[in-house]
């Protein structure tokens, strides 16, 4: 009936401890290599009697251990040193004996998790239901109260007389051959699962839709929605004044703004300096600025040749005296401010981008009125570049 | 003299064949349920019903639903929490450190425990979820990176929590699970049933007892228990870090881990014999959970009393010696204050009546220990309720201190949990091997082979 | 093989008497008066100075000691199989119970040099001085802890005879007896030894407390007696003066047992310091700041890694907790390193008495003494007694372990 089968190996049951050790030694010594032992519980010493390595599971525990400590370690000093800094009860931002106790626990958490399903998954290349060991009368006896040895057909010295009369000396007792299972022919677009998975996404979708479009909808999960709240235009019964929408106390500052302290000053040469360094860089985003907001009036140049030229108000020269003369704060203040008819450009231009434009203004000025020591830095870099510096 | 220390006790009475023990060890499995197991699954059942509508009651209406105000802002939700932990720290101290101590007594109870740990510490996760008022928020606990751009606080012992009851259950369940497995599998190889077959092949993952996966099956064990020991202390020493990282006097005590540990096992022991006590009866399982485990558990639990009894005397002086009048009034007002009535009774249920633990009559007397560990957890619940209730309600602001009177809600969720407690062992023990399989055949006389060990020489 | 009066054959142990090599007795007399004469020429330069280094040598012995005479106990109350073929070694290390009382001598007068509650003016002009003083004075103190040490002494002499007497008798009601007597000393030993560690170590720091304190003199306590145990164990039995039973399994669980406790001290420590170094309430911060300035910077950040990292590297694998040399290694390691412990636990106390810290030669010179005594009077017992408790019932099954 079976010889038409594959033959996975012959297997043989005993009735002591002692019997089974002794024959794994014997079938250890004939030379076989594959080959296992099945028993109800762990027998002692079988591993030296099969000649197994012992366990090198340590390793991945020891590996994952190590590694989850290192990555939450990392992790909790980056969420609150560097993600978002928090300084809590006056601790550093790397406190260590904080951060002791969630180390330890996903240390445990990632070790344990890595051994087991190291040891399931990989090593044990479970789970293995269709094994042809499953189902045998074999397993229902090793899985209860006999141990167990079979001999694989895989192996290189495998006769299956000889493995048959090998077990019978050593006291084996039924004695069984055990096949492959025939294979089974699983075809995945049966119109069952077809069905099924109808089922599955029809169910998934409209749960969901309730869920997030109705029981979402419903209390306690509304708190957000019906919550007591004042309303920005509507009437107020409590305050004097009968308006829901408050204006902040005196003296509130918004979040990432300074305030201008010079507002009504004329001139703020004295407290008001440039911070920037005349970069490349920093040339370039006053251009850039320079030529957004103040080009309309002043001209490309500064020169005041602008489409407003001879017109009233037009936007006079940056290069006369009197403007040349000016301190960077003052200019920072006019472009703060605004003068005579210019406006207001703060809510326009940053402070670094003023501070930018005014470093750009300096730029243009010299350039109008060069010194006899700009030509000669110019031939000198001409000379060492060999190029023509203006490109 | 009758004791002879030169033999060793056999662990199992009358030594029973290997497959008589697994027809005995799945018999509650192949049967149908009792009467007496309806009529217990109904009570239970009506209990957990009752706290699930106080639970109910609370989402809906918000916590004002119970007694807690301000200052005792923690009551009956985060004692119940600290009990429940507790009650869970024994199943893990049976099967991982009794396991690397080689008592092999524990055998017979490891898998029972282990279960009572797991849901132990469900009922135990429940109660901060539920404390907040407020639980479809949890989510935030988690470190994700969330729209708010804010992480969780990590210095903050709540959130070390979080981290660390959330490991211990699975880190339990895993332990539990592997060690669940071959049972399975000798579930599944003697099951006539297709649909139960079917279900024990998948759980079982295919398992085939082979040898060489025992190898790496018994070295997982070990490592498993290996760092399950440490976890198991530091669950209970992160929570009692909840209470000793702040300044308030009666919590800020740095004896507090070694104690709240010590606590945890003693009230976690007297829980496992409770229950055992009615398990090994209702299942004729006396000769494989013997009077000498019950007398081993009940030594442990005199051990770990007397801990607790050395701490509540250090505290005692300490708070003397300190010369701080905030920790010697606290410790006062402990005892002799508006909640004087919870200390005595924690100090007579925790100290006095394990004492008598002394006398091998009452260790060998089961009415009497049962008696004695109900006491025990009575003792533990209200251990938590004075640390927490006591030293909140009378702190450092005389104008802002508060009684605290519980309401029906909070006594309908410390019954609930109770119930859900007693459902999930009860449904355990008739869908699971109360005792582990595998384990207790290698344990029994003969099972291992006699000249065994002799390779190690080399 | 010595016979017994009962005419029992003797439990068969392999075990055969050997004289330890005479030189040894000889080591530890020669380290024993070396650091004596060492000491007290230290002790005839700065007094003050030296009543610090002997306390610290003090709390190393009293570790030593009184540590292993509680693993002794600790066999017999738990039942313990696989340790009685060390039990033996545990009792010879304990021998320096009953000595105690002398060596604390030189200590009660000189108390004012080592506690500033002993300084009447100093304790009228601070209000929790004058608190604690009921407990505090040094008539109670003397009282209290000459009560301690002739407990410890009066447990040693019962333990030690009766485990003695078992190997002439064989008779196994000893082993019934030793274990009441077992549970009653670990019982008294809880108490003994916190009193003892509030005592002469948290009472130096004029304001400090801490709860776990007794906790942890504990863990260090146990930490040195396995250490000490382990090295002589393996010594003696790698050179054939125990027997040959004993296998790596013993080893193993020795090593083990280390492993444990050096986690459990960092365990220990750790409590201490995170709650206090969170709360950072003045009183109870003071401990770490004084070290955490200056050198003892660098000795507590030393102790972190030599008292818990290193030991708990080495012992991780299994194949150290086997391997003699490794054994020996980790257990003249921890020995060193309880050392430091004790060091870092009073010497600090220094400035709260007016002194000025630095290392000095001074600290080393009892050091010495106290490794000779242990020495000399283990050679010397072990030339009366057998290295192995023979007649013990469980002997046979501790030999026989396997894990």
């Amino acid at each position: 009936m079976h010889n038409d089968k594959n033959l996975f190996g012959v297997a043989a049951l005993f009735d002591t401890p002692d019997e089974i050790i002794n024959a794994a030694k014997k079938v250890k010594s004939s030379g076989f290599k594959y080959y296992d032992v099945n028993t109800p519980y762990p027998l002692h010493g079988m591993d030296d009697a099969m000649g197994l390595k012992s366990s090198k599971m340590g390793y991945v525990t020891l590996f994952a251990g190590f590694a989850a400590a290192a990555f939450i370690l990392f992790f909790m000093w980056w969420t609150i040193a560097i993600s978002y800094p928090l300084v809590i009860g006056g601790k550093p931002f790397f406190a260590l004996p904080a951060f002791v106790p969630i180390t330890f626990e996903f240390t445990v958490l990632t070790a344990v998790l890595s051994t087991v399903f190291g040891m399931i998954a990989v090593v044990f290349n479970l789970p293995f239901n269709s094994h042809p060991l499953h189902d045998t009368n074999y397993m229902k006896k090793v899985s209860s109260d006999k141990y167990g040895l079979v001999i694989e057909a895989a192996d290189e010295l495998f006769e299956e007389d000889k493995a048959v009369s090998l077990l019978k000396d050593l006291g084996g007792k039924d004695i069984e051959k055990i096949y492959y299972p025939e294979k089974e022919e699983h075809k995945i677009f049966q119109p069952r699962f077809l069905v099924f998975l109808a089922v599955v996404a029809i169910l998934t979708a409209g749960g969901t839709y309730v869920t997030l479009n109705k029981f979402m909808y419903l209390p306690p999960f509304d708190f957000m929605l019906n919550q007591n709240k004042g309303l920005a235009q509507a009437k107020s019964t409590f305050f004097y004044d009968e308006r829901e929408m408050r204006t902040p106390v005196e003296g509130t500052v918004a979040r990432h703004f300074i305030p201008y302290a010079y507002q009504s000053q004329a001139d703020t040469t004295e407290v008001l300096a440039d911070p920037l360094l005349p970069t490349q860089k920093i040339l370039k985003l006053g251009q850039e600025k320079f030529l957004t907001f103040c080009s309309p009036c002043h001209g490309d140049y500064g020169d005041g040749n602008s489409r407003l030229m001879g017109q009233f108000p037009a936007g006079p020269t940056l290069h006369s005296d009197r403007v040349t003369g000016f301190s960077d704060g003052r200019i920072y203040n006019i472009i703060t401010n605004g003068q005579n008819v210019m406006p207001s450009y703060a809510r326009q231009i940053t402070r670094e981008q003023r501070w930018a434009i005014i470093n750009y203004i300096r730029v243009l000025q010299r350039a109008q009125n060069p010194k006899p020591s700009d030509f000669t830095d110019i031939k000198e870099i001409n000379k060492e570049s060999g190029q023509n510096a203006s490109n | 003299m009758t004791k002879d220390y030169s033999v060793e006790l056999a662990l199992i009475e009358g030594n029973p064949p290997l497959r008589e023990l697994d027809d005995l060890i799945a018999a509650p499995i192949d049967t149908r349920p009792s009467h007496k197991y309806n009529i217990a699954l109904a009570i239970t059942g009506g209990l957990l019903l009752i706290g699930a509508i106080c639970v109910g009651l609370t989402f809906y209406y918000g916590i004002g639903m119970w007694g807690n105000n301000i200052p005792v802002a923690w009551a009956f939700d985060i004692t119940n929490f600290v009990f429940w932990v507790g009650i869970g720290h024994a199943g893990t101290l049976i099967s991982a450190i009794l396991y690397l101590l080689r008592q092999q007594w524990r055998t017979g109870i490891a898998r029972f425990a282990e279960a009572m740990t797991i849901f132990a510490v469900i009922c135990a996760g429940l109660f901060p979820i539920i404390h907040t008022g407020r639980p479809w928020l949890a989510g935030y606990l988690i470190p994700y990176p969330n729209q708010h751009g804010i992480w969780p606080n990590f210095i903050s012992p709540l959130v070390w929590d979080v981290f660390a009851v959330s490991t211990y259950l699975t880190v339990s369940l895993v332990f539990w699970y592997v060690g669940l497995i071959p049972d399975f599998a000798t579930l599944r190889d003697r099951a006539t049933n297709k649909i139960k077959k079917t279900i024990y092949s998948v759980f079982s993952l295919g398992w085939r007892h082979s040898n060489r996966h025992w190898k790496h099956y018994e070295k997982v064990y070990m490592i498993l228990a290996g760092l399950a020991t440490p976890l198991v202390l530091s669950v209970h020493t992160v929570v009692s870090w909840d209470f000793a990282v702040a300044v308030l006097p009666g919590w800020h005590s740095t004896i507090f881990p070694p104690y709240f540990v010590a606590g945890a096992i003693f009230s976690g022991f007297a829980m496992v014999s409770t229950v055992l006590i009615f398990v090994r009866k209702v299942f004729d399982m006396e000769h494989i959970i013997t009077m000498d485990h019950l007398e081993k558990m009940n030594k442990i639990i005199l051990l770990t009393g007397s801990m607790v009894g050395y701490a509540y005397i250090i505290e005692w002086f300490m708070s003397w010696y300190s010369g701080t009048p905030f920790e010697l009034f606290t410790t006062l007002n402990r005892a002799f204050g508006p909640y004087g009535w919870a200390y005595w009774i924690m100090v007579s249920c925790n100290v006095f009546f394990p004492q008598l633990f002394w006398f091998k009559k009452i260790r060998r007397s089961i009415p009497v220990t049962l008696v004695i560990v109900i006491l025990v957890n009575v003792g533990m619940w209200f251990e938590r309720f004075v640390i927490i209730v006591s030293s909140l309600s009378r702190d450092f602001l005389p104008s802002s201190w508060h009684y605290f009177t519980p309401t029906l809600v909070d006594f309908g969720i410390l019954f609930g949990s109770f119930g859900l407690f007693f459902t999930l062992i009860l449904l355990f023990a008739k869908s699971l091997p109360v005792i582990s399989i595998s384990e207790i055949k290698g344990v029994l006389q003969g099972a291992q082979p006699s000249h065994h060990g002799d390779e190690h020489d080399a | 093989m010595p016979q017994t009066e009962s005419g029992k054959p003797v439990v068969e142990s392999g075990y055969v008497k050997k004289e330890l090599p005479k030189n040894i007795g000889t080591i530890g007399m020669s380290l024993l008066v070396l650091g004596i004469i060492l000491g007290t020429a230290s002790y005839l330069i700065d007094p003050a100075r030296a009543s610090f280094s002997y306390l610290t040598s003090f709390v190393f012995l009293v570790c030593i000691g009184i540590g292993s005479l509680f693993l002794v106990s600790l066999e017999y109350a738990a039942g313990a199989v696989w340790s009685v073929p060390f039990r033996r070694i545990s009792e010879f290390l304990s021998a320096s119970v009953p000595f105690f009382l002398i060596l604390a001598l030189p200590l009660f007068f000189n108390m004012h040099n080592l506690f500033i509650w002993t300084n009447p003016a100093a304790v009228a002009g601070d209000a929790v001085l004058r608190q604690r003083a009921t407990y505090l004075n040094i008539p109670f103190f003397i009282i209290r802890d000459v009560l301690i040490f002739v407990i410890w002494a009066i447990f040693y002499y019962v333990l030690i005879k009766n485990s003695r007497k078992q190997d002439l008798t064989l008779d196994q009601s000893i082993t019934t007896r030793n274990i009441k007597f077992s549970i009653a000393f670990i019982v008294i030993f809880a108490f003994s030894i916190s009193i003892f560690s509030f005592d002469w170590m948290m009472s130096m720091t004029p304001h400090w407390f801490s709860t776990i304190f007794g906790v942890y003199l504990f863990s260090d306590a146990v930490w040195v007696a396995l250490a000490f145990t382990t090295f002589a164990a393996v010594t003696l039995a790698e050179r054939g003066y125990l027997t040959s039973k004993i296998k790596k399994d013993h080893y193993y669980s020795l090593g083990t047992l280390m492993f444990a406790f050096t986690v459990f001290w960092a365990y220990i420590a750790f409590a201490q310091y995170m709650l206090q170094w969170y709360a950072n309430l003045p009183e109870e911060i003071v401990y770490f700041q004084q070290r955490w300035t200056g050198v003892w910077k660098i000795i507590s950040l030393a102790l972190v890694i030599t008292h818990f990292i290193v030991p708990f590297l080495l012992l991780i694998p299994r194949s150290s907790k086997t391997n003699p040399k490794i054994l020996k290694f980790a257990a003249i390691w921890i020995i060193a390193v309880q050392f430091l412990d004790s060091y870092w636990l009073v010497m600090p106390s220094m400035v709260d008495n007016g002194l000025t810290f630095h290392i000095s030669w001074m600290d080393f010179t009892f050091p010495i003494a106290v490794i000779g005594l242990i020495i000399y009077l283990f050679s010397l017992l072990a030339k009366k007694n057998n290295l192995l408790a023979i007649g013990d019932p469980k002997l046979k099954r501790g030999l026989d372990f396997r894990l």
